[in-house]
């Protein structure tokens, strides 16, 4: 009797975390009291297709359980003329820590402005896309805390999408989800932009079952699967919410939009 | 003392806007691949990026870089064969199914990606860049010792300050034939005639140890290159996707697909036989 | 034997030595008031449940029963709330059928103290508790360690202080039934739009002398939207290498089999969003 208790952990030697393994086994010096980054929360997302590109952000910002604002946007034309950015063709999203996005917004803007002020021809996507590389991986050793997604028209009119991680390891994909809920929205894009684990029904059976073959989506399609991403990922991510801004880029330029999504 | 020195020695406002350097930066019209490189302001900057970055030693340290590979490749009396798996984690995300961890330097040299993603693709493009300009200064194409030797050289100059990538370098020159080099971010560099690198080189391993000759055709090469992949992608969880094979000649590489596993897995299993382990039956 | 089993927890603290988090345990990251007016008590809750950042329920109850006049909100571990409450609950009645008078609420606070003072705050439940009893109408806080408070308005949670700005700047003493339901929802609507623990729906409790009014889901300014597209695939999507049917007369060898006459009424509605 009473043996139960006897073996309660009743001695403060022993506290322990529910969300950080402790850092104990690592061996060297640590400095514990730098730590420049902040999560700012809120999701990115873009989708390319035969002659369009479309990039997507919520935009809510945080810091842990408190809203910093309501209204901050994720999205940023590269490249264009004056504040609203007229002219621009490529488009950057950043999500992470906010403050890390604005200074690479602001350095690649500047890089594009300059090469078209040096070059008198706007800098294409795929450059674009690689100096965007190699401005992150020159902090490879005290990184932008972001991903990144940049996303415009290729010089034969095809959506162009890019994404990076932190140190600048960079990719051309179809779509791709950044951010909190990046791992809500990444497997449903997988499955309705790639038909990932989709067959064509009755085209043989077990082993002949043909997989879904996966071609450009329509703009209309790709907009509706945006907004039914984001408003999905409000549902069950806490710092997904507010706003959506899309841009949707075409030969005809940049078009923006921004619809509410709920609030709470 | 040090740490005095250095705070010192720099003045706060340091950071604050674009230096002179880096606003050339911005506007030079020279590729921007240099070795200046921003670093945190304090005393570790190797350990401080460790805490941050490295998600083995710190589940959960807040930036999660792309890792987990298999690559392999081999000599044979037709040239070499490279090959590699498609997979990007960062910790337990799959960050990407579409990697390209092959790595085209020049259009007869080829290099693998295992370890940080950025840091080979950056690293290896740097190489590119100084094989580019070692035909220019001396009018013939740079050797595959050159070219690992440059590489092997740049990473052992960064040693300790975390960098990751395991990266192999394949080439065919007239005057060394098929050559084929290992480099390691720990500044290893190694020539061999077989080499896995990655968290499924074991796996690789076991299939093309067993199955492996220099006499090897072509076809068998392409094949064994393939299955041996294919072996690891199955039993490593941070390998999967594609499977990516190429054939480097003395001519050149020749690119032999990049190809979805699961389709080649049940081939590989109704066809051949192998893989019984796996089944389909209900009990 | 009653309590605690903690013949895991050396184990635990081992695994955990070697860089295994322990797992998530649900918390319900909560905005919970209570608000005491001319003739009784009030307390509301918000409705989301969290895991981490991911929203576990959408829709839980933070409302719990202690007994007909007293009812208490829970934030914190969401586990560690309803037990709690429901172990209070149980003892509570036990302890009114023997002394054979109306439990007191005072009565309740004191058993929750001391129930959760023994553990040390290793039971993560923060409790409002509130009713009324033959003494009047009375509103108390819980604090995992065992603390406590009266007051006449009182928040907790992650949302405490959006909720306890509102209280700030529009509580009067004097209020009526209305005034109280509309103040107390006023606070949860602040928790759950400024605070990103708390969400969904407003559920409110007014207790008076005479009667307990539950009002679930009083305020609900969070429905879900409907989605652009409709993502029913067609049959045969899903790729199938082997199918077995079992019949129920296998099924039968491991589990024993009833019929039942009025599905609809025998089993419990599960509990869906419109």
């Amino acid at each position: 009797m009473g043996s139960v208790f006897a073996a309660a952990p009743l001695d403060n030697s022993l506290s322990y975390s529910f969300s950080q393994a402790p850092n104990a086994a690592a061996s060297g010096i640590r400095e514990h009291s730098f730590y420049p980054y902040t999560d700012n929360g809120g999701s990115t997302l873009g989708i390319s297709g035969a002659d369009f590109t479309i990039l997507a952000g919520d935009t809510r910002s945080t810091s842990g359980y408190n809203i910093n604002t309501r209204y901050a946007p994720k999205l940023f034309k590269i490249g264009g003329e004056g504040p609203e950015g007229t002219g621009a063709r490529i488009v950057l999203s950043v999500v992470g820590f906010a403050a890390d996005g604005d200074a690479l917004k602001e350095r690649l803007d500047t890089i594009v402005k300059m090469y078209k002020y040096q070059h008198g021809k706007p800098m294409s996507v795929a450059a674009c896309a690689q100096r965007l590389s190699h401005i992150l991986y020159n902090k490879r050793f005290f990184p932008y805390y972001v991903h990144a997604i940049l996303g415009g028209l290729d010089e034969e009119g095809k959506g162009a999408l890019y994404s990076y991680d932190p140190v600048g390891s960079y990719e051309r994909e179809q779509c791709r989800a950044a951010g909190a809920a990046a791992s809500l929205i990444m497997p449903f894009l997988d499955n309705q932009v790639n038909f990932k684990n989709q067959y064509i029904p009755g085209s043989g059976e077990g082993h002949a079952l043909e997989q879904r073959v996966p071609a450009p989506l329509p703009q209309k399609v790709v907009e509706e699967l945006v907004v039914d991403s984001f408003t999905s990922s409000t549902e069950r991510h806490i710092e997904v919410g507010d706003g959506l801004q899309m841009m949707i880029i075409t030969k005809e330029g940049v078009r923006e939009t921004y619809t509410e999504l709920k609030r709470d | 003392m040090d740490t005095l020195v250095a705070q010192y020695s720099r003045p706060a406002f340091q950071n604050e806007g674009y230096t002179e350097e880096e606003q050339q930066d911005i506007s030079q019209i020279t590729p921007p691949l240099s070795l200046k490189f921003a670093l945190p302001p304090i005393s570790q900057p190797s350990s401080w990026l460790r805490a941050m970055t490295d998600d083995y030693s710190n589940p959960n340290c807040p930036i999660k870089i792309a890792h987990g590979t298999t690559t392999l490749a081999f000599r044979f009396q037709g040239g070499i064969i490279v090959a590699t798996d498609s997979r990007a984690t960062a910790g337990n995300w799959i960050a990407s199914q579409t990697v390209k961890k092959v790595i085209e330097i020049n259009n007869c040299l080829l290099g693998t990606m295992a370890g940080g993603a950025a840091d080979c693709q950056y690293w290896l493009a740097y190489l590119g860049m100084q094989c580019r300009l070692h035909e220019l200064r001396h009018k013939r194409r740079i050797s595959v010792a050159a070219a690992s030797k440059i590489l092997a050289n740049l990473v052992y100059s960064y040693k300790g300050m975390g960098l990751s990538m395991g990266t192999m370098c394949a080439g065919v020159t007239p005057q060394e034939g098929p050559a084929l080099y290992y480099i390691d971010s720990d500044g290893t560099r190694l020539a061999g005639n077989l080499f896995c690198v990655g968290s499924g080189q074991t796996f690789a391993y076991g299939v093309l140890d067993a199955e492996y000759k220099y006499e090897l055709s072509e076809e068998d090469a392409l094949e064994l290159g393939r299955r041996s992949i294919l072996a690891a992608t199955h039993r490593d969880a941070y390998s999967g996707g594609f499977i990516n094979l190429y054939h480097v000649k003395e001519d050149g590489w020749v690119k032999h697909g990049f190809s979805d596993t699961n389709p080649i897995f049940w081939k590989t299993k109704l066809e051949k036989g192998e893989f019984s382990n796996v089944t389909s039956e209900l009990v | 034997m009653p309590g605690f089993d903690f013949s895991n927890h050396n184990r635990n603290a081992a695994l955990h030595a070697q860089g295994v988090p322990l797992p998530k345990a649900t918390s319900t990251g909560t905005t919970i008031v209570g608000c005491i007016y001319d003739g009784g008590v009030v307390i509301a809750a918000d409705t989301r449940a969290t895991s981490g950042p991911i929203v576990a329920d959408k829709n839980c109850e933070k409302l719990h029963y202690i007994s007909p006049h007293i009812w208490c909100a829970g934030a914190g571990t969401a586990a560690d709330t309803e037990f709690t409450t429901a172990l209070i609950s149980s003892n509570l009645e036990l302890h009114a059928l023997s002394t054979g008078r109306k439990p007191r609420v005072v009565t309740v606070m004191t058993m929750l103290k001391q129930h959760l003072f023994r553990y040390q705050g290793h039971i993560g439940a923060y409790l409002v508790v509130a009713g009324c009893d033959p003494t009047g109408s009375h509103l108390f806080t819980v604090h995992a360690h065992g603390s406590t408070d009266k007051l006449p308005y009182v928040t907790m949670g992650s949302g405490s202080l959006a909720a306890m700005s509102v209280f700030e700047t529009q509580w009067k003493s004097g209020m009526s039934r209305d005034e109280a339901v509309k103040l107390t929802s006023d606070a949860i609507l602040a928790g759950i739009f400024n605070d990103l623990g708390s969400g969904s729906n407003v559920d409110v409790c007014v207790i008076t002398q005479d009667k307990t009014t539950l009002m679930r889901n009083y305020i609900t300014p969070n429905t879900r939207e409907h989605k652009q597209r409709n993502y029913r695939f067609p049959r045969g999507t899903t790729a199938v290498l082997n199918q077995k049917i079992i019949t129920r007369a296998e099924i039968s060898k491991y589990v024993t089999v009833h019929e039942v006459e009025d599905v609809a009424a025998a089993a419990e509605k599960m509990d869906v969003d419109q």
